[in-house]
């Protein structure tokens, strides 16, 4: 039991699904843990999986909080976005209004993480049914533009994209860490100071 | 050393909830099958009886009363106990007894505790940690103590369960440092809990839906077991009846308590309809509020607002209502109209109002009805104008004539009002219409004309800014079929051109028939007559100085009419007006100026003044100059400015060929006016001068002051060398730079007017240079062979000579008489002059000479010794025919004597010591005039 605990890789990335409700975020998460996909639909409240990843050679863990897209629970995003490292901001290409509100989502990130650069991931997904798409891969791709984030196009449902998007999101979380440590090497104890009045 | 197939839970949904939750564990190794499970714990609490499981990955449970944050471990036959990476997180879930729950919940202890309180279960509905805004606990390190919240909110309280529950006090308490974005939010969140809270049940159902169809399949299962068992019979029967019994029994009881609440209920709806609509109830009396207050716009957006919700209600409370709604607008709607039909608005109340009609969806076409009586208001504004002044013209003509041929009282009321016109400019200010002010008074064609273009310059822009919105669309109504509104427009359009060409003809056709009346005679009498016909008494034209006024007025008139862009025909109208008046302007001022020039002759003072460089000058060639400088002045602006659009008015062939004829004239007329004084000048100077409305005043002075030496007129002779020295120098001086003048601005031709002016000047001065050579020749010479004969003198018979004979010197003396004249007047001619003279006064003598028969040696002698004395005496104004004469007078005469020579020379030089001063004259012209006139006095 103390040898699997220990076996654990230390490194944990918290990536966390956003995006209107319907828009495949636990069909995205389902598929990417258990390569499962889910046929019917059961809003999610709030799910909660990890696992062990080989991320080129390292063995980390991923952590991945499926949130509810429903507005019922928009106020409740603001405690667990405040946890998430990295953020996969998903919507349905069929549907104009979940693009619409990714938006909101990048907003409400923004103003919680209070960091533009954040890692950060537009996934279009459902492009299987690509003959009702309403979003166009253009729009999709300049909003990605103006929001200086990488763009990619999924399927759940015939796997398409799906462990990229969570590989390169854990990149870029990874290398954002790096960096925060370089910079931070001598700051931290000043942070940690500041961190401790905050919870005061 | 772990079994290689350990249970390992990767992933839990949800990670949270309440006992009871329907949690989906999934994971690796969870179970070969369900008998493979023997142990689920979930924060500690054993939950393997709700487990379910569906596959080695994946296991359905319901959580159990295990509170806080915990492993979920699955304990299975072939790998033993379990690890987990992720946890669930239980809690209890307070709620009060009207919020739906998809789950059983313990209540016993909420629901004692409220009532061993004894207060109503609803007050608490919330847990005291849980926050209704939803708002995180990011930003409350400095909260405020309650003394301070006390001290903010006196009889307040924080606690939302309390009767004197403060907002303010509640979020200073507990979101003291949210900022506003989150503030927002949060009360999104409220509001989305409240109306979830009165959806309730779909909210409940949606959030539960597998909870619910569980039941339903448990519900169906429990039907079809009945079913089977078959225990439908006496058992269900008595059930049923029971329940009957109960069900009756229970509404029995609360009867009386459902009905008063079914009345409160029906009354709270009826109380919420009047509050929700509300708007339309008050409508009526807010619009009538509105109107009074002029904020049409709000009427207007009330009235569509109404229109959109209820105008197909059918409900009857509503539809009487936007009955009187309706009815309350119709009445706006054509009170609307009315004012928009008022001229007197400016052009913004217009297109408010147009604007607002055509929102009111009215019938017909406001705008263009707008425009149309636009235009017949201007039309009228200009008539009536028109009435007045001619009404007004016509009056003051009537008292003019009636004063004119009335008692002889205000004759000479006018006589002495018309010489002093000092006194006619002070009674200018005063109000009373008597005849000597009238004439000084802005005579009625220039305010006529100044009001016509008030008229046209305030109204006419609006009105064409009217019609370009109009046809631009700013009207355009929106329920119109767009094509066939397209084409009432183009036929509109073209109306409206033929509005505005007639509107502005009739501006055109009212000043011409005021200034320009010969321009009128090709129309029609009854349109002549529609135009007004101005008395044509010569006392209603109007004087040349209004004029330039009246064109500057129309000019800037259609100047500021062009700026708007009009349609060409209209302004072809209008250009064609302005060009016509500038150059009957033109025309006129020409005329008068020459008239003026004409009549210069009645301002002769004969007062010479010498200057050294054009001799002796009286005022006229002065007054002339002036008089054409100021005309140039006049027509500077008229003529030669051209604004931006104008023609240039020397541009057309005719009107420069009659301008240039016109300013010759003008050029000439002096040239008469001098000849006229020096042949026949006025016997009397006539008091009234009848063009001195011009320069009344100082002309009138300098007339009055010459009527003390009236009887002081020249002789002819003296008239004459004054009126050359004019002549010549207007020819050499005034012309010129009245030619200068002329070009530089802008007259084209003037050489050729120069040409002819300079031909008629030196006639003139031809003429006058004769006539005076006559005048002042004639008696010298006649006078000559009597004297020279006096006393019997004979050429034969005279006795030895003496000295020059007396003849000789008083021909002198008359010759330095005129000289003196000329050189007094002007020493430029005396040369010209004295040729002339000393001329005509050799070929006498040389006649006279010739006349002698025969020449006694004395006589000889006498002859020899005047010819030598005049000869030299007159050597400076010799010339070629007098040295002729001369010598023919001298081969005429025998010759002399030795002795008779010297004798000769003798007598010539004591003549010369003798007669020394007046020869002085013959001398050069250097002699100063003093001298001259010693010589002059002295004889």
């Amino acid at each position: 039991m103390s040898k699997a605990k220990t076996q654990q890789p230390a490194v944990i990335h918290k990536v966390i699904m956003v995006g209107s409700g319907g828009v495949g975020k636990s069909a995205l998460t389902l598929q990417f843990m258990y390569e499962e996909f889910v046929e019917d639909y059961e809003p999610t409240k709030a799910d909660s999986y990890r696992k062990k990843v080989v991320l080129d050679g390292e063995e980390v863990q991923i952590d991945i909080l499926d949130t509810a897209g429903q507005e019922d629970y928009a106020a409740i995003r603001d405690n667990y976005f405040r946890t998430g490292e990295g953020f996969l901001c998903v919507f349905s290409i069929k549907e104009q209004e979940s693009f619409q509100a990714t938006q909101e989502f990048r907003e409400q990130i923004l103003r919680v993480k209070n960091d533009e650069n954040i890692p950060f991931l537009l996934v279009g997904n459902m492009i299987d049914l690509k003959d009702q798409r309403q979003v166009t891969y253009e729009e999709a791709l300049k909003r990605a533009q103006e929001w200086r984030v990488p763009y990619v196009e999924t399927s759940a449902k015939t796997c398409v994209n799906v462990d990229k998007v969570f590989y390169d999101l854990m990149r870029e979380i990874r290398s954002r860490k790096m960096e925060a440590i370089r910079q931070n090497n001598g700051k931290q104890k000043k942070r940690e100071k500041k961190r401790k009045c905050t919870i005061l | 050393m772990a079994p290689k197939n350990m249970p390992l839970v990767t992933g839990v949904s949800p990670k949270e909830g309440p006992p009871g939750t329907r949690i989906t564990i999934r994971g690796e190794n969870l179970g070969l099958d369900v008998r493979d499970l023997i142990g689920l714990k979930i924060c500690g609490m054993d939950c393997l009886l709700f487990a379910e499981w569906i596959s080695p990955s994946k296991i359905v449970a319901r959580t159990g009363a295990g509170k806080g944050k915990g492993d979920v471990q699955v304990f299975t036959k072939s790998g033993g106990k379990g690890t987990c990476t992720v946890g669930f997180r239980g809690y209890f879930l307070q709620i009060g007894p009207l919020q739906e729950s998809a789950m059983w919940i313990d209540e016993s202890q909420t629901v004692r505790a409220n009532l061993d309180h004894g207060r109503p279960s609803a007050a608490a509905p919330l847990k005291e940690e849980e926050d209704p805004l939803g708002i995180s606990d990011e930003g409350d390190r400095a909260k405020m103590t309650e003394g301070e919240l006390l001290e903010l909110f006196p009889e307040a309280s924080g606690n939302m369960s309390l009767e004197n529950f403060s907002p303010g006090w509640y979020l200073l308490e507990n979101h003291h440092n949210a900022s506003f974005e989150d503030l927002k939010a949060g009360l999104a969140y409220m509001q989305r809990k409240a109306s979830q809270r009165s959806e309730g049940p779909i909210t409940v159902v949606r959030s539960n839906l597998t909870a619910i169809l569980d039941c339903l399949d448990s519900l169906t299962k429990t039907y079809e077991k009945f079913g089977a068992d078959d225990i439908r019979g006496k058992c269900m029967d008595s059930y049923a009846v029971l329940l009957m019994q109960a069900k009756s029994c229970a509404d029995g009881l609360f009867q009386e308590v459902l009905g008063r609440k079914d009345k409160a209920d029906s009354t709270r709806n009826a109380l919420s309809v009047l509050t929700k609509f509300r708007f339309l109830f008050h409508l009526p009396l807010n619009m009538q509020r509105n109107i009074q207050k002029g904020d049409y716009n709000i009427v207007i957006n009330d009235f569509e607002k109404a229109k959109s919700l209820f105008s197909d209600t059918d409900v009857k409370v509503f539809r009487k209502v936007y009955k009187e709604v309706e009815r309350r607008i119709a009445n706006f709607r054509d009170m609307l109209h009315k004012r928009l039909l008022d001229p007197n608005n400016t052009l913004d109340e217009q297109n408010k109002l147009i604007s607002y009609l055509t929102s009111l969806e009215c019938q017909g076409d406001p705008a263009w009805e707008c425009l149309v009586s636009q235009q017949a208001h201007l039309i009228e504004l200009l008539e009536d104008c028109k009435d007045d002044h001619l009404e007004s013209e016509r009056t003051a003509l009537l008292a003019d004539a009636a004063n004119t041929q009335g008692t002889p009282g205000s004759a000479t009321k006018r006589k002495p009002a018309s010489a002093s016109p000092g006194a006619i400019f002070a009674a200018k200010g005063k109000s009373d219409l008597s005849a000597g002010g009238w004439r000084d008074r802005t005579p009625q064609k220039v305010m006529y004309i100044e009001d016509l273009t008030d008229i046209m310059t305030e109204n006419f822009p609006d009105f064409w800014k009217l019609g370009q919105a109009y046809f631009s669309g700013e009207f355009n109504r929106t329920r119109d079929v767009p094509e066939k509104g397209f084409k009432s427009d183009t036929s509109k359009h073209s109306k409206l051109k033929q509005m505005i060409a007639e509107l502005v003809g009739l501006f055109a056709n009212f000043v011409r028939a005021a200034f320009l009346p010969e321009s009128l005679e090709n129309a029609a009498d009854s349109e002549r007559e529609k135009f007004g016909i101005w008395p044509t008494v010569a006392k209603s034209m109007v004087a040349g100085t209004w004029l330039p006024h009246c064109v500057r007025t129309i000019r800037s008139c259609v100047a500021n009419l062009a700026g708007l862009d009009l349609t060409g025909d209209s302004m072809i109208i209008l250009q064609d007006l302005a060009f016509d008046l500038r150059t009957n302007c033109m025309f006129t001022l020409l005329k008068q100026a020459i008239a003026d020039v004409k009549s210069l002759y009645n301002k002769q003072t004969w007062a010479v003044e010498t200057d050294d460089e054009s001799g002796g000058t009286t005022q006229l060639p002065a007054l002339f100059e002036n008089i054409v400088s100021e005309t140039v002045q006049h027509l500077h602006e008229v003529v030669v400015l051209n604004k931006p659009g104008e023609p240039e008015i020397f541009s057309q062939r005719p009107i420069q060929k009659e301008a240039t004829v016109l300013c010759t004239q003008l050029l000439q007329a002096f040239a008469q006016c001098l000849e006229q004084l020096a042949y026949s000048p006025p016997l009397h100077k006539h008091p009234l001068d009848v063009r001195s409305s011009r320069h009344s005043k100082a002309a009138a002075e300098r007339e009055s002051e010459l009527d003390d030496d009236e009887d002081h007129l020249p002789s002819l002779d003296k008239r004459l060398i004054i009126m050359l020295s004019d002549c010549n120098h207007t020819l050499h001086a005034v012309i010129p730079r009245i030619i200068d003048n002329l070009n530089k601005h802008g007259y084209v031709e003037m050489n050729k007017a120069a040409k002819a002016a300079q031909n008629t000047y030196k006639e003139l001065d031809h003429k006058l240079f004769e006539s005076y050579i006559e005048q002042k020749s004639d008696p010298i010479i006649g006078a000559m062979e009597p004297c020279m004969y006096r006393g019997g003198f004979s050429w034969k018979t005279c006795p030895s000579p003496t000295g020059v004979r007396s003849y000789l010197k008083e021909n002198l003396m008359s010759m330095i008489e005129v000289h003196a004249e000329v050189f007094s007047i002007s020493p430029k001619f005396v040369g010209r002059v004295m040729g002339k003279v000393t001329e005509a006064v050799v070929e006498e003598v040389t006649r006279l000479i010739h006349c002698v028969d025969i020449f006694g040696a004395n006589g000889a002698l006498q002859a020899r010794l005047e010819l030598r004395a005049f000869k030299e005496t007159a050597a400076l104004y010799s010339s070629k025919s007098t040295d002729a004469c001369f010598d023919d007078a001298f081969k005429c005469i025998p010759q002399l004597s030795k002795e008779g020579n010297k004798m000769l020379e003798d007598l010539l030089a004591e003549f010369q010591s003798r007669m020394k001063f007046q020869l002085m004259c013959f001398r050069a012209v250097g002699v100063d005039t003093k001298t001259n006139r010693g010589v002059h006095s002295s004889c």
